[in-house]
């Protein structure tokens, strides 16, 4: 009556490559770099992780989408304020998205022993260029 | 069963896996590779981590006996230790094929899946193993297992509690309860968890050493730190970005303005302060 739950279904793992970063770690870029740097992570973390294709577009659509957000609300308000902290709200949304996509495979990997890699240098890297970029654009289209 | 198996045995249960070696090798050669011996070889050798002797240990004895579900659960976990998964799976198959309802059998297949990501089907597996011996530890710490893959961190520490309540002699019980607690932030839980765990099974470094990471967690300078270890840190930031961005909403850009500062140098804080801790309380140790 097991029949179905007794046939084999594992097949060879490929051979494990660069170690993801612990998804929860990347709210602290996201806060300080804004959505892009979230994304960014995302993406390169969804890519350790072996995400399938549609959710990796989940992700890159969410940043795009943060980046949009971010870039209206620039356009819509004076002074610097609202546009830094909407950059940590959308950039926050952003996280969520990630986090809700790689909760699982991150703790799935955990168990077949790839412990998380550091995020400290990629994630000050990300959420400083990825900030400054960020900025740069809404100067450049809005300001 | 001889009374050399049976010595064997007790000390294996009382966590003395080298004593156990050593008592195995006394027995006679003719009884050296029967099926149970193997098996409590196998039990001995993964306890000391040595998988790739559980491995020989394992193949050894089905070429004595031919085809034995406890020498194939052995080989099974010792191919996946090995990450071998493919062979992993053909060894625990055929020993299902032999025995469909081996409770041990059905969670090795289920942490085999687990780890393949595969894990409805190791949940149903689990489940089969749960309806035939519900309160076997092997079924709990599966279960536990499963739910913290899944993300579920609430059910893993329910689960570990039940596992607690019906075996409190058992140190792996104490020690997932450990881990389930600290994954949820409740310190003192974990490290009392991760105590008794390592007071039942001195010898086990393990459970030492994460009931010394605790006892770094109940330091008092961690204290600040309880809020994002109890609630986590998504919780943690959301209130107080909440907060930062009210302040600011009803017109108190000022007070905003501290609160973020505060903010800013708490994030500083629990950067810096748990590695200085762990060096402190690490060498208070030696």
């Amino acid at each position: 009556m097991h029949d179905d739950l007794f046939r084999p279904t594992i097949r060879e793992q490929p051979p494990p490559g660069k170690p993801p970063w612990r998804p929860e770690s990347i709210v602290y870029p996201a806060f300080f770099g804004g959505p892009l740097a979230a994304a960014t992570l995302g993406l390169l973390n969804g890519h350790r992780l072996a995400l399938p294709a549609g959710q990796l577009a989940a992700i890159a659509g969410a940043g795009v989408a943060g980046v949009a957000a971010r870039i209206t609300v620039g356009a819509f308000t004076e002074g610097n304020s609202p546009v830094r902290l909407a950059g940590t709200v959308c950039g926050l949304l952003v996280w969520l998205v990630v986090l809700s996509l790689q909760r699982r495979p991150f703790r799935v990997a955990t168990l077949r022993g790839h412990g998380p890699a550091r995020l400290i240098g990629p994630g000050l890297l990300a959420a400083i260029v990825c900030g400054l970029f960020e900025a740069l654009l809404i100067v450049v289209l809005v300001r | 069963m001889n009374a050399t198996l049976h010595h064997a045995q007790a000390l294996l249960a009382t966590g003395r896996p080298e004593q156990a070696l050593t008592e195995l090798s006394r027995l006679p050669a003719n009884e050296v590779t029967g099926s149970f011996a193997m098996q409590l070889r196998c039990a001995a050798l993964s306890r000391l981590d040595r998988w790739a002797e559980v491995g020989d240990a394992a193949r050894a004895g089905l070429a004595a006996n031919g085809p034995d579900p406890g020498l194939l659960l052995w080989l099974g976990r010792s191919e996946h230790e090995a990450g071998r998964d493919p062979q992993a799976e053909r060894a625990l198959l055929d020993g299902l094929a032999m025995a469909p309802e081996d409770v041990d059998l059905l969670c090795a297949y289920a942490d085999l899946c687990a780890a393949a990501g595969q894990l409805d089907k190791a949940g149903k597996l689990v489940d089969l193993a749960a309806a035939r011996a519900p309160q076997a530890p092997v079924v709990y710490a599966t279960r536990i297992q499963l739910a913290h893959a899944r993300g579920d961190d609430r059910e893993a520490q329910r689960i570990s509690r039940e596992f607690v309540g019906a075996h409190p002699e058992n140190p792996v019980a104490h020690a997932l309860l450990g881990g389930t607690s600290a994954a949820r932030g409740h310190v003192d839980a974990a490290y009392e968890g991760f105590r008794q765990a390592a007071a039942a099974r001195p010898t086990e470094q393990l459970f030492a050493e994460s009931a010394m990471e605790l006892r770094v967690a109940r330091h008092p300078l961690m204290r600040p730190l309880r809020p994002i270890l109890r609630f986590g840190a998504l919780k943690t930031w959301l209130v107080a970005v909440a907060l930062i961005i009210g302040l600011r909403a009803i017109g108190l850009p000022v007070l905003g303005g501290l609160l973020g500062f505060v903010w800013l140098a708490y994030c500083v804080y629990s950067w810096v302060v748990p590695p200085l801790v762990r060096k402190w309380v690490m060498r208070s140790w030696r």
